[in-house]
């Protein structure tokens, strides 16, 4: 076996992974709150996509710094969707808060098919484009980019969470939602911070991987199961395990492909969830519930 | 000015005697006025940028169909086309198709991709409809139909093809590469194939894989790298095939894919005399060319091109071009609009229009030369149901735009290879 190959594998699967975690730190945190999965996240995520493409191709603004502006229009939209929608079942069986998810999912696919029509595109950087080779072995400068934007939105995040009074809050919510009623937290307006937050997330993550990754409106189904596999790995609900979670499935994947045939390094990362499960189900930095 | 109110006693009549006019038999209505074409294209889903292209050539086709006088021969009778939308879900292919059938079509085309049209294939036997593969490549398709009539399974075959097969795809391929090769005075010997491992792409890489076995020509395929379609990464893939030390990498892509590949082929400096495609979609499309720009550049794909030098299809294309908002005219709304053409040309001839039978005779006898796509002679069907003139031609993309290459009868322009160093 080339060991150029094997290191390059490993590299380039290590720095795809902060676009994995990224995407998981969102549905993590909306998870870990509220307890809804989110099955319109990728959908989210791609809207997020095309907002950046909007404004690379209208306002020129590279996506890389378009990415905050993504982020608080989908701050927005996670909003309107838990104050409108999420906000009405949260109390009822997962099944329809399944059900109201895949509806926003479908909404969002096909509003974007309307808008932007069915070819995938992708966003041009110069970022895009730019690598820097360490002999045989080259980075990715775009994905070097997108691993350091994803540690550090994932550590803001767990700073907020952890340090800040509204992130307290939203942890006390998550932890007990009666007792933060009693102590006077204002629980759905917590509920719709963190919705945002986790669509924020997710927006920021989109408008990274916009020149990395081509997308067109039925993406956000893949880039949604990819996530929910990276979540349940890591554990759901754990920060850290959403970052985790997402530098090994993409290593896994990665060198999936170089051991064996590429075609079947999904085969890898869905194997490494089975053995998860079977080994630690919930997950690896998952909190067990009784 | 007078109102019409809608009361209970009017609504009640009338829907009396809307339900007497349905519920007559068929011989005792007037003859409909119009032939019914079921048009089936996923125009939802992965698929719906090519599957929206065939539905606007079917039916800009239709529409010059019976702005010409409809069908002839049969009164002027009008085509009606009742369309169908797969949403790029194999099974879709015989729902869709169901629905249109009980819609009263007596006709069907379609349907883009290989999984939804063998779906319709199979209603298309049960229902005794016959259908016209617009575009779908995989060989099995019709193979299967004729091997059940031969074997007396089935009494007739109903299923018929105008589009190149997965394995005419392979052979004409390795003939253009090797007469490509030879025109060039380059002789590269390392070949690497890279392909989307999903039905069309995996048929589409074993028909080029088998007809390169059997011309046994001077490269070598060394590696075949197949990765999962839709795929979110190729980093790996394209580290694995320049660790391969390839003259010429092959590619097998979908649109989303070729987005992903060919910038990262750039980015990985991969030395090499050219790439040269054995037939895929996301190469040429205008979508593809403005989002890849110069990764696109010398790339050389074998794909079923519509004939420029027939001033017709310039015309066509010119039209196609305003009513799709910009979009060139290209394999699929090439093919389709063909398919539509050779199905008027089909009830032109047929003895009924009444008798499912009758039109399966007339399409057996099809001798059609006037479509629009770039063919080896008129459009007829062999004993499988295909048609061995339809086959591909090999474009470049030269200055962001595709120009047919080869064969020499085709050839726009000369081909550029090897590609100049960067």
């Amino acid at each position: 076996m080339d060991l150029t190959l094997v290191l390059q594998g490993l590299l380039s699967g290590l720095l795809f992974g902060g676009v994995y975690s990224l995407m998981a730190v969102g549905l993590t945190l909306i998870f870990g709150v509220m307890r809804v999965v989110n099955f319109a996240h990728g959908d989210m995520m791609v809207w997020g996509m095309y907002l950046s493409y909007l404004l690379a191709t209208r306002a020129g603004i590279d996506p890389y710094l378009s990415f905050v502006v993504c982020a608080a229009a989908l701050f927005a939209l996670g909003l309107l969707v838990q104050h409108g929608l999420v906000d009405r079942v949260i109390d009822a069986p997962h099944e329809m808060q399944i059900l109201l998810m895949l509806g926003v999912a479908l909404v969002l696919e096909n509003l974007a098919l309307v808008a932007f029509g069915p070819e995938p595109t992708r966003v041009r950087s110069p970022l895009g484009a730019a690598t820097l080779w360490l002999g045989p072995v080259f980075v990715d400068i775009a994905r070097l980019v997108t691993f350091v934007v994803a540690v550090l939105l994932t550590a803001a995040l767990s700073l907020f969470l952890y340090r800040t009074d509204l992130g307290r809050t939203i942890r006390a919510a998550a932890d007990n939602t009666y007792g933060a009623l009693v102590v006077g937290i204002d629980v759905r307006r917590v509920y719709a911070v963190a919705f945002g937050v986790g669509a924020a997330c997710v927006g920021a993550a989109g408008a990274l991987v916009s020149s990395i990754l081509p997308f067109q409106p039925p993406t956000g189904l893949s880039l949604s199961v990819t996530s929910f596999n990276i979540v349940i790995i890591g554990g759901m609900g754990s920060l850290l395990g959403a970052l985790i979670g997402g530098l090994l499935v993409s290593v896994a994947e990665s060198l999936g492909a170089v051991f064996l045939k590429p075609s079947l390094k999904e085969l890898v990362s869905f194997s490494l969830l089975i053995v998860i499960l079977l080994f630690r189900p919930a997950g690896l930095f998952g909190k067990r519930t009784s | 000015m007078t109102k019409h109110r809608l009361t209970r006693r009017t609504f009640l009549k009338a829907t009396a005697a809307g339900a007497t006019v349905a519920g007559f038999p068929l011989p005792l209505r007037a003859q409909p006025k119009t032939f019914k074409i079921g048009v089936i294209h996923p125009v939802t889903g992965a698929l719906a940028e090519p599957g929206q292209a065939c539905r606007l050539g079917a039916q800009m086709a239709a529409d010059a169909i019976n702005a010409a006088g409809g069908i002839k021969s049969k009164g002027g009778i009008k085509l009606e086309l009742i369309v169908g939308d797969t949403q790029t879900k194999p099974e879709n292919g015989r729902v869709e198709a169901e629905r249109v059938v009980n819609r009263g079509t007596r006709m069907l085309m379609g349907s883009f991709d290989s999984g939804s049209t063998n779906a319709m294939a199979s209603l298309a036997q049960q229902r005794r409809v016959p259908l016209l593969i617009d575009i779908a490549a995989a060989d099995p398709i019709t193979a299967n139909v004729a091997k059940s009539v031969k074997e007396g399974q089935q009494k007739v075959q109903y299923v018929y093809r105008n589009f190149p097969t997965g394995s005419s795809f392979g052979r004409k391929a390795v003939q253009y590469f090797n007469e490509i090769f030879k025109e060039a005075n380059a002789s590269p010997k390392r070949v690497v194939l890279m392909y989307c491992n999903d039905l069309f792409g995996q048929n589409q890489a074993r028909g080029f894989q088998a007809a390169h076995k059997a011309a046994n020509p001077s490269w070598e395929i060394v590696e075949a790298i197949p990765w999962p379609e839709p795929p979110s990464d190729l980093s790996t893939e394209i580290s694995k095939a320049k660790a391969a030390k390839p003259d010429v990498i092959a590619p097998i892509t979908r649109p989303a894919s070729a987005l992903l590949l060919f910038p990262e082929i750039r980015k990985q400096r991969i030395e090499m005399m050219g790439i040269v495609g054995p037939g895929s979609p996301g190469l040429y499309e205008a979508g593809q060319l403005a989002a890849l720009k110069e990764d696109l550049e010398y790339v050389l794909t074998s794909v079923p091109w519509a004939n420029f030098k027939n001033p017709q299809t310039n015309a066509v294309a010119e039209e196609y071009r305003k009513r799709s908002g910009g979009k060139t005219f290209d394999t699929n709304s090439g093919y389709s609009y063909d398919g539509m053409f050779v199905i008027a040309d089909i009830l032109e001839r047929a003895g009924s229009l009444e008798d499912p039978d009758a039109i399966v005779d007339a399409m057996k006898t099809t001798n059609f030369s006037a479509g629009l796509m770039q063919y080896g002679g008129p459009v007829v069907f062999n004993e499988l149901g295909d048609n061995p003139n339809a086959i591909p031609t090999m474009i470049q993309i030269l200055s962001q735009k595709p120009v047919a290459v080869w064969p020499k009868e085709a050839a726009l322009q000369k081909f550029v290879f090897p590609r100049p160093k960067a």
